[in-house]
């Protein structure tokens, strides 16, 4: 008994012992400067921040855009959801692995498909207005707050999908079921049945888009302007532009409080829309290619959802085959041979290619940390029963809400100062990113947990299964789809990360997203996009593989057939 | 769990294989992405290289700004990062100086420093040396703004036919952005400068977050003027065929930028810091600058070719603020500049 104790307190302490060397010490040392002046305790930079109607202004707009985002991203996300659960067409796992893209893509590369796709002057406008022989472009987007908007809900409707999803595949179909031998209607049964029952997926994705949304930068700047600037350019400002460290702490420390209340509200309110609904039961599924008219909406979604999609990123692959020449636009590889050119191996120790090696194995590296640190702690979070279980489930979230710019120089001065001193280098690089990515397992897998059907495994128990083997053989291909959109959110937070790559990474260890803002920093901008294409291409088949692979390593049992 | 093993045992060997080491010294350059990727880096490495048992090493995973703020984390970490720093603009001078990051040299130090010009010598206590300059102004499509009735003064520029029409960074975040800031400043003074840019938001499209971001917008026609540097015309004859895009001079004038570099304190190095300085700056190397910085050398003696030499534009009235000044005020002006941007 006592060997066991032992060994459940270290499942849980290491990777708490971790978190707090590698990320809460660096990052209270940060904050320090934001309350101490010549050494002693002062809240003058933090009252500065809330007294000064500027800071006000930016903080609400912050709030306001990341609302709307969030609502935006629900509005994309959960009728995708459905799509995914409810039908089946060819490919459907695919395009279910390829859902997840659009999250990892650098800010650069969304803001030229859009710029490219539904700018003033972009393709989208240009086809209206030929269809509809217009003289001005119809839509405009861009430079004002729905452009930013959009562009959020570009990157987190796909959240949404992949956790919605996978809560309501978790929902055993027999109440819907009854519900409707019950005579309740298709509406009815929808926000009477299934709607409460996906609540617990709904509400983490909706707080993970929100908090994102809230400290997005580089994108609402891109797509909305200076005016658009949320409290993540001011942060910027005072610490890499002016050198004002103890205001930007002010800011970051406000910021993180700010993200660690929504997480807090929200984990409170968690608490009331979990209840269990069955577990990992096969759905049956109906094609989606066959008409029927209640369809048309469903269409009109689909489509939609293309125009959003396939535009902007295939606005970036047109550029990444074309260039201007002599006022005329040609057909060209020169893109693509110039990534490869040799002399660009030789420049940075990190060719284009190798960089995709790069992103692949910091990203494979940090999935297996972000499973290892998150899991214990998602089990502790939905099982423990222990005081404060909610304030720790917050804390643990706090990675999250951290400004990037911060978060980055924590992380350098806690990988050169002990006792985790490594320096920069690959193993940073990764153990930067699994702490960034650890809080996404957390979130795939609480609500899973928590809505499990303890029946299974209490059977296995009582026919003398052992609790490590109840686990492995039950409870774990029980929660697959929660691991599972865990792990893949874990990597594609690493695939897409930069700001403390920026910070820790040596040249040789160069990631796609760093070789994209390179290439366009050098004036490369066909370069940039073919770039952006490689790394489109390398995510995509890693989705693939990794979704195919853990699907086969958890899908033994008999309560886990596939659907 | 087999797949788990596999991935874990191909990482730690990938891992043992890093470790392969190099018996040179290392010297370790920080400086911003584009100069190592594209710009001149390769070619100092290999002339360096030649010259001395040193592996010379870039470190240039972001921007300029990014990567002092990474040398000074590291400093207050005491831990060394570099051993020389390229890539720190005029505006910043003041404020890196004061950060104390840099050794002063002594004359004679850096021998090819002798031909620069002496305008572009602000540092006085000549720690940090300049090695290439610019010149912000605006760049119009010439196929979309007639070029004969072109602005001419700041005042035209307001002109309600350029509504929507310009595209800007932000100073903030970029640093065109900040230099066109600083060039009303010295145009308008302070606080005069708020009311230009009051009456000049409804001719702006947006302000970008960067100068790639604007030019992106200006390359996929969102609007015909962008803010950008004189060399463009240069730029777009040599990669695109055609001078399609055109240098707009207001008053004659274009904002001034000198880009300097340094030797970091407490470098193991120091000899070999200053070799390296002075072969970035000599001729050879300068020569190198123009088609890959799209910048002028600091250098007169570097080479120029003759496209640049044709189109790069040098405006007749140079303007600057005194770094000193820019020190002082930035936080303000800064913050000024974003409450009008906000419609105050």
């Amino acid at each position: 008994m006592s060997t066991r104790r032992v060994r459940h307190v270290l499942l849980f302490a290491l990777p708490l012992l971790f978190l707090a060397a590698a990320f809460y010490y660096p990052l209270l040392r940060l904050f320090r400067e934001g309350v101490t002046e010549d050494g002693r305790f002062t809240l003058r930079f933090l009252s500065g921040v809330f007294t000064d109607p500027y800071f006000r202004r930016v903080i609400f707009f912050t709030s306001k855009q990341a609302l709307w985002s969030t609502l935006l991203s629900i509005a994309i996300g959960l009728p995708w959801a459905y799509v995914l659960t409810k039908y089946r067409f060819p490919f459907k796992s695919t395009l279910r692995s390829l859902t997840i893209v659009p999250f990892v893509l650098p800010s650069i590369t969304v803001a030229v498909g859009f710029i490219l796709f539904f700018g003033n002057n972009g393709y989208f406008n240009q086809a209206l207005m030929f269809l509809f022989g217009l003289e001005s472009p119809p839509i405009r987007l861009l430079y004002s707050l729905p452009g930013i908007v959009l562009a959020h809900a570009f990157y987190n409707a796909p959240l949404v999908a992949r956790m919605v999803n996978a809560q309501w595949e978790q929902i055993d179909p027999v109440y819907e079921e009854n519900a409707r031998a019950l005579g309740a209607g298709r509406v009815r049964r929808f926000l009477g049945v299934t709607l409460p029952m996906l609540m617990p997926g709904l509400m983490t994705s909706s707080m993970l888009v929100f908090i994102f949304s809230f400290l997005s930068f580089p994108i609402a700047l891109a797509l909305g302007g200076a005016q658009f600037a949320t409290i993540e350019v001011e942060i910027y400002t005072q610490f890499i532009v002016l050198f004002q460290q103890p205001t930007g702490s002010a800011l970051a420390i406000l910021e993180i409080f700010l993200s660690l209340l929504f997480t807090f509200g929200y984990i409170l309110l968690e608490g009331r829309f979990t209840r269990p609904v069955g577990g990992g039961m096969r759905r049956e599924t109906v094609p989606l290619f066959r008409w029927t008219w209640h369809k048309g909406l469903l269409w009109l979604f689909i489509a939609s959802c293309a125009i959003l999609y396939v535009g902007p990123l295939a606005s970036v692959v047109v550029d990444s085959f074309t260039r201007q020449w002599a006022g005329r636009t040609i057909l060209t590889l020169d893109w693509y041979a110039s990534i490869f050119r040799p002399e660009y191996n030789a420049l940075i120790g990190a060719a284009p290619l190798r960089s995709v090696i790069n992103s692949l194995q910091t990203a494979a590296g940090a999935m297996l940390g972000a499973l290892a640190v998150g899991g214990p702690i998602a089990f502790a979070v939905a099982r423990g029963r222990f005081r404060g279980r909610r304030l720790f489930d917050t804390l643990v979230m706090a990675p999250l809400g951290v400004s990037s710019v911060a978060l980055g120089a924590a992380l350098l001065a806690a990988f050169l100062r002990p006792p985790l001193q490594i320096g920069s280098g690959w193993v940073a690089i990764v153990l930067a990113h699994t702490i960034l990515a650890y809080p996404f397992v957390i979130r795939a897998v609480v609500p899973i947990l928590e809505g499990l059907d303890r029946g299974p495994v209490e059977a296995a128990r009582s026919l003398g299964a052992t609790v490590w083997h109840a686990f492995i053989d039950v409870e774990l291909p029980l929660i697959r789809r929660g691991l599972l959109v865990g792990a893949v959110l874990a990597f594609a937070i690493s695939l897409g990360e930069m700001s403390a790559t920026i910070m820790l990474a040596r040249p040789e260890w160069k990631t796609m997203p760093l070789v994209v803002n390179d290439l366009r920093a050098a004036r490369s901008f066909g370069g940039a996009s073919a770039m952006s294409c490689l790394l489109m291409l390398a995510t995509a088949v890693a989705f693939v593989v990794i979704e195919r692979s853990g699907a086969r390593m958890f899908g033994g049992t008999k309560w886990s057939k596939s659907a | 769990m087999r797949y788990l093993m596999m991935v874990v045992a191909l990482l730690t060997s990938f891992l043992a294989a890093c470790h392969a080491q190099d018996d040179r010294a290392p010297l370790v350059v920080y400086t911003y992405d584009s100069f190592a990727s594209w710009g001149p880096a390769v070619s100092i490495e290999r002339a360096f290289e030649g010259m001395y048992p040193a592996d010379v090493q870039f470190v240039a995973v972001a921007d300029s700004r990014s990567m002092l703020t990474r040398l000074l984390q590291e400093r207050a970490s005491g831990r060394q990062g570099a051993d020389v720093f390229i890539g720190i603009e005029a505006a910043d001078l003041a404020r890196a100086q004061k950060l104390g990051l840099f050794l002063p040299l002594q004359s004679g130090d850096v021998p090819n420093l002798a031909s620069v010009d002496a305008t572009l010598l602000l540092d006085s206590t000549r720690s940090l040396i300049p090695y290439e300059h610019g010149y912000i102004t605006f760049v119009y499509d010439s196929e979309q703004v007639e070029t004969e009735t072109l602005a001419r003064t700041f005042e035209e520029l307001l002109e309600p036919r350029y509504r929507k029409r310009i595209i800007l960074e932000d100073p903030r975040m970029s640093s065109p952005g900040l230099s066109f800031l600083l060039w009303t400043i010295d145009r308008y003074g302070d606080p005069g400068y708020l009311d230009y840019w009051r009456q000049l938001m409804p001719n702006i499209l947006t302000v970008a977050g960067s100068w790639g971001e604007a030019y992106d917008l200006f390359l996929a026609g969102e609007a015909p003027i962008v803010l950008s540097f004189s060399t463009d015309t240069a730029y777009c004859v040599i990669d695109q065929g055609s001078a399609r895009h055109k240098v707009m001079l207001l008053e004659n004038q274009g904002y001034r930028n000198i880009y300097f570099m340094g030797a970091v304190r407490g470098t193991e190095h120091l000899d070999w810091a200053i070799a390296f300085l002075d072969l970035v700056l000599s001729p050879s190397i300068q020569s190198l600058i123009p088609t890959t910085e799209w910048m002028f050398p600091a250098n007169p003696e570097a080479l120029l070719p003759v496209p640049f030499y044709q189109y790069a534009v040098t405006p007749p009235q140079p303007v600057m603020l005194p770094p000193e000044m820019i020190a002082a005020n930035l936080d303000q002006w800064l913050r000024d500049w974003a409450l009008v941007i906000l419609g105050g």
